[in-house]
């Protein structure tokens, strides 16, 4: 894939943006806490904040540059744009809606149309008012207008934002399907770092309207420069600590564990703990060099891109925990299962 | 007086009425939208002017007609050479109902304006309509419940208009005598019982605007308000 740049600064009330970003990859997710200035971005890159001024090239093709004077306006950047805010027109229906994208798209717009019912699974919703649709449902015609208009790229601003767990977990295979089957260059915005990993092919970390860090998700969200926001971030396991003395502490929650070096009795400190570095058993464990297992319920699991997301409910803090998805058919890690999380004391970092 | 009579005054009123609402609606079309969109040092002066038709006698505001269309105006040599001459036409009787029912307009379309959320028209705008077929096909369809009451609003302040209208058209019977000139030449002629036949009739045609108005909004989707989606 040709190269994307972007390269924004500029001020939006009170707020500044200084981007500085390059990548080739198809799949980027903006990611960083709210108020990073990841929406604000987004608005730049699809025209409607002109007071940001910088070079905007996505795949290769040009839609900004202010040293050549070059702005390509809102309506001519032919970018399929998903605010956060569904914003479906309540006086059509939602073939009206998805019809309102196609117009763009000309001859090829009556095959897109069509395929981004068929993505999104849509036939069934045609001919409703858009007042009955569940905010599931609302999201995915949104997209499917975005999609309709035959897009060079797709910006999707926190498409799962707002939606339960359940509903997160049926709008989810879509996101995928879209990324994977239309093959189109995409930005992603979340503040979920789980979100993060399971679509993005990099990430583009912002904080206080910068770029903080950029690379693969998987190590760029546990980097030094990311790591002060962890908490913000909410990266998946952060535990706050006090020591018991020896190297064993007792979170927050109450979970007794064991970590890596000995702290005195009392003190107080942080620590992060990927979910991938949880392993579950199904059945108990006898001699192990862990230092931590525990005995713990599953209480949602989420499966998407060959992963699963587990939420494991230990009787004190909750923690959530990643395994592959085999992993999690083979194992019947359904929620209500019992099973053991083991955590190597290593694994346990100080933040 | 003959049903005739009364049926053909009513036929006026309704052309009157219906070229005054094409007259405004335009203009005020684009200055409400121009004044919901900005603002500006001066604003309460603009809405102010605009409002004049609303709050002069309407009496004066048929004077300021006359004076602008009659033959002492200067401009009359140029609408003379143009072959238009409005003052003592139904054509006047038009133009005095729009002015006197713009006001209302224009203030019903700033607040419709007002009240559609920008981010409708910024998802038109990224899916490659232009400014003008976004006004058309989001933004005039969100607002379209102000506009429209907004439009009631007028047309049947254009209906009832007097004051203006005797001063720049005339009470002429088949020409420029709309239901309410010809209620005041009623009352006049001591001719009670026509006064109150047309009466009915003029508040017969209020009532079928308000309601063809309210029905069509009734039967439209998502006319709940701009609520966001």
């Amino acid at each position: 894939m040709s190269e994307t740049e972007i390269v924004l600064r500029g001020e939006a009330g009170a707020f500044r943006l200084d981007v500085h970003a390059v990548w080739r990859d198809r799949v980027a997710v903006l990611f960083g806490p709210s108020g990073a200035g990841k929406t604000t971005l987004l608005e730049a890159i699809v025209g409607l904040r002109p007071a940001m001024r910088g070079r905007i090239r996505i795949a290769g093709h040009w839609l900004e540059d202010a040293e050549r004077g070059l702005f390509v306006p809102v309506e001519a950047r032919g970018l399929g744009w998903v605010p956060q805010d569904p914003t479906l027109l309540p006086h059509l229906s939602v073939r009206g809606n998805v019809r309102f994208g196609q117009r763009r798209a000309g001859a090829r717009g009556a095959a897109l149309l069509e395929r981004a019912i068929e993505v999104l699974e849509l036939g069934p919703l045609l001919d409703r008012r858009v007042e009955e649709l569940s905010g599931g449902e609302r999201r995915r015609v949104a997209l499917a207008r975005a999609l309709a208009s035959g897009p060079r790229a797709v910006l999707l601003d926190e498409p799962l934002s707002g939606l339960d767990r359940s509903l997160r977990a049926r709008v989810l295979p879509f996101l995928l399907r879209v990324r994977d089957e239309l093959g189109l260059p995409m930005f992603y915005i979340t503040h979920d770092p789980n979100e993060a990993m399971l679509i993005g092919e990099v990430a583009v970390v912002l904080a206080g309207g910068l770029v903080i860090a950029q690379g693969s998700p998987r190590e760029v969200l546990w980097s030094e420069a990311v790591l002060p926001f962890a908490q913000a971030l909410g990266i998946e396991n952060v535990l706050d600590a006090r020591g018991l003395g020896g190297a064993a502490v007792e979170t927050a929650g109450g979970l007794r564990l064991v970590i890596p070096a000995d702290v005195p009795a009392g003190s107080r400190l942080r620590l992060g703990l990927r979910a991938e570095e949880i392993l579950i058993a199904a059945d108990p464990l006898g001699r192990i060099s862990a230092r931590n297992v525990l005995a713990v319920t599953v209480a949602s699991c989420e499966v998407g891109g060959g992963q699963a997301l587990l939420h494991l409910d230990t009787g004190a803090e909750p923690l959530v925990a990643r395994v592959t998805a085999s992993a999690a058919d083979t194992l019947g890690l359904e929620r209500g299962a019992k099973v053991y999380a083991v955590v190597k004391a290593q694994s346990l970092k100080p933040l | 007086m003959s049903w005739d009579e009364a049926i053909a005054m009513g036929t006026l009123t309704l052309r009157v009425g219906g070229v005054a609402i094409a007259l405004a609606l335009g203009p005020a079309l684009a200055l409400g939208l121009w004044l919901a969109r900005h603002e500006f040092r001066g604003k309460a002066l603009v809405e102010a002017v605009i409002a004049l038709p609303m709050l002069l006698p309407p009496v004066a505001v048929g004077l300021g007609l006359l004076l602008l269309f009659g033959r002492r105006s200067p401009l009359f040599p140029l609408l003379h050479a143009l072959g238009i001459e409005l003052p003592f036409t139904w054509w006047a009787a038009a133009l005095a109902a729009a002015l006197v029912g713009f006001p209302f307009l224009v203030r019903a379309c700033e607040q419709a304006f007002a009240e559609v959320d920008p981010r409708f028209e910024h998802m038109a705008r990224s899916l490659g309509y232009t400014r003008g077929s976004t006004f058309i096909r989001v933004t005039l369809p969100l607002a379209r419940r102000g506009v429209l009451y907004g439009a009631v609003l007028a047309f049947t302040r254009g209906l009832g208009e007097f004051g203006a209208t005797a001063v720049v058209a005339g009470i002429q019977p088949g020409r420029t005598e709309t239901l309410a000139l010809g209620i005041w030449s009623r009352i006049e002629q001591g001719d009670d019982s026509g006064a109150l036949v047309l009466c009915a009739a003029s508040f017969l045609l209020a009532l079928a605007a308000t309601t063809l108005a309210e029905g069509w909004l009734r039967r439209a989707p998502g006319t709940e308000g701009n609520a966001r989606t």
